[in-house]
């Protein structure tokens, strides 16, 4: 009895993280590729990380370790995805060709720095300064992103 | 019950395949920061079912530093990536 519930939410956690994987094989876009990781690997680990605990008991040395692992997850995936998604944008990586819009553009700490050419590169140093400076020129809020 | 744990711990490991074609193949950097990120994280729990399979709770502590300082290698590549080497 106790092996099938592993055997459930193993294959429940295993499915979630082939299609997070998959995901992040397939999406077109960076930021697209950052929330598959986010949110589908966080998720799929999840009932794997239940599935050890319900077969070696929550207070065994690999139970508590493994509720121990499902926090570290919950707290500390979504922090990193955050920063490698700021951290992309700012760098200047272009969005999908498709995208509809780029709500972030017109706010003040946001730019992607002027030279977003070359993907993967470092913005200018000027960029990078918090206020005191005026928002890139943008365009109409809500239209088709240049490429 | 052990049977099932190695085939956890190797079916992750599995998944971890297509990630190393994202590592390879990305465009940009932040990609293969992402895969790189979520390796860590299959990894840990490979590493965890493996423990759970040998029987080994020396195991567990490679585990654990995998779950949490991977959290620190994303950080700090995300901050050379937004504010250069400086």
């Amino acid at each position: 009895m106790r092996e099938a519930v592993v055997i459930v939410l193993a294959v429940i956690g295993l499915g979630f993280s082939l299609s997070g994987a998959l995901g992040i094989l397939r999406m077109p876009d960076v930021y697209s590729r950052i929330q598959c990781s986010s949110k589908t690997i966080t998720m799929g680990a999840l009932p794997v990380l239940i599935a050890l605990v319900v077969g070696t008991g929550p207070v065994s040395s690999y139970g508590s370790r493994a509720l121990l692992v499902a926090v570290l997850l919950l707290v500390v995936n979504p922090a990193s995805s955050h920063a490698l998604a700021r951290a992309a944008y700012k760098a200047g990586v272009p969005m999908w060709q498709g995208a509809i819009t780029d709500e972030v553009r017109g706010l003040a700490d946001s730019g992607p720095g002027s030279g977003s050419g070359e993907p993967g590169r470092h913005a200018p140093p000027a960029s990078g300064e918090p206020g005191g400076q005026s928002p890139p020129a943008s365009g109409e809020p809500g239209g088709q992103a240049p490429p | 019950m052990a049977n099932v744990y190695l085939a956890v711990a190797i079916a992750e490991i599995a998944i971890t395949v297509l990630l190393f074609v994202r590592l390879a193949i990305g465009p940009t950097i932040s990609d293969r920061i992402v895969a790189l990120n979520t390796m860590s994280t299959q990894a840990a729990l490979a590493v965890l079912f493996f423990s759970a399979f040998a029987g080994r709770t020396i195991y567990l502590d490679v585990s654990l530093w995998l779950a949490s300082f991977s959290y620190l290698g994303a950080i700090i590549w995300s901050r050379y990536l937004e504010r250069g080497l400086l």
